[in-house]
């Protein structure tokens, strides 16, 4: 299903998603926000791998199982940053990143 | 204009504009159905480059786990569900993402810029961007990627350490969102206050920090109410 679709197309949309989330990660002003942009990156990371195993070595499968890494990873970022936002809302009342700095030096 | 760039152009349409939404949308809980439909959206970039598995994974993943985590973890935070909109430096982040994207279309894409007589962009890069796949599709790649992720001379070591970091983040998951309760409460409590002190010495307070105990007692109270009501 990839006729007439060059592939620098899927790139720069990825590229695009990618400078979406980091600014999402950048300027958002909640711990929940800046952790959606960071799935955002994620996925503009998957499309890449997978447009590139599509495009150029479709025989061979480590495009694809980066991918199914970056899944896992992926997942495993959402349930321990979300237990950590929920954790430190209960002791702060507060998910403001610029809050949160008791680690801070 | 093949069907499949109409559906390309279509789908990169949805998940620019929602992912735009979900970095910029005051309600939070909109935010998070935004983020739906952008990975409704790379599920469909999954299906147009013949890698219907990760379709199927993206929607299941994605859209069934990890978007219903962040829809509890907004609830769960619900007062200050309508945030601002950016922090103090969202101009600068902006621009920093501007410039990054600016440089990477220049790095992929076909097309170029001359400043002072200088050319950037379009790379020479040793396999055809702009071609189409020339190679057919892979028929039964889902059987390979299962055979070579447990196969140990391929990806079987990677996978296990995978399936490791699931059970770990799991755990880690629980343990870290668990409700204080007694003694373990009160050390918490006192730690937090300690540490509000030392750091926010030069902050008025703004509110009273709320102690976890009082907290549980809130909730068990409302959970005995709800069972009077019910009887």
């Amino acid at each position: 299903m990839i006729n007439g679709i060059p592939l620098y197309w899927y790139l720069i949309v990825s590229a695009a998603l990618f400078c979406i989330g980091l600014y999402g990660v950048m300027a958002r002003k909640n711990v929940i926000a800046v952790i959606m942009g960071v799935e955002l990156m994620l996925n503009a990371v998957n499309i890449n791998l997978i447009a590139f195993w599509r495009y150029i070595t479709p025989t061979s499968i480590s495009g694809i199982t980066f991918a199914a890494f970056i899944f896992v990873v992926a997942a495993a970022e959402a349930a321990v940053g979300l237990a950590l936002i929920i954790s430190i809302y209960r002791n702060t009342r507060s998910v403001d990143p610029e809050k949160i700095d008791s680690m801070k030096l | 204009m093949t069907l499949q760039q109409i559906l390309f152009i279509v789908i990169s349409l949805v998940v620019l504009g929602s992912a735009v939404l979900v970095v910029t949308t005051r309600n939070l809980f909109h935010a998070a159905l935004f983020l739906v439909v952008s990975f409704f959206g790379v599920a469909g970039f999954y299906v147009l480059l013949d890698a219907g598995f990760f379709a199927a994974a993206q929607v299941l993943v994605y859209i069934g786990a990890i978007s219903i985590l962040f829809i509890f973890a907004v609830m769960l935070t619900r007062d200050v569900i309508t945030a601002q909109r950016g922090n103090s430096q969202w101009q600068a982040a902006a621009i920093v993402a501007g410039v990054i994207f600016l440089i990477m279309a220049l790095l992929l894409g076909p097309f170029s810029v001359t400043i002072r007589g200088r050319e950037f962009g379009n790379a020479n890069w040793p396999f055809a961007m702009d071609g189409n796949a020339i190679k057919a599709a892979p028929g039964n790649f889902v059987g390979i990627l299962g055979t070579g992720l447990v196969d140990l001379n391929q990806y079987g070591v990677p996978f296990l350490l995978a399936a490791v970091l699931l059970l770990v983040a799991m755990v880690g998951a629980i343990w870290v969102a668990r409700e204080l309760r007694g003694r373990e409460a009160e050390r918490a409590a006192a730690e937090t206050a300690v540490d509000d002190a030392d750091m926010d010495a030069n902050q008025p307070v703004q509110e009273p920090l709320p102690l976890i105990e009082t907290e549980t007692h809130e909730a068990h109270d409302s959970r005995n109410a709800a069972a009077t009501e019910k009887h």
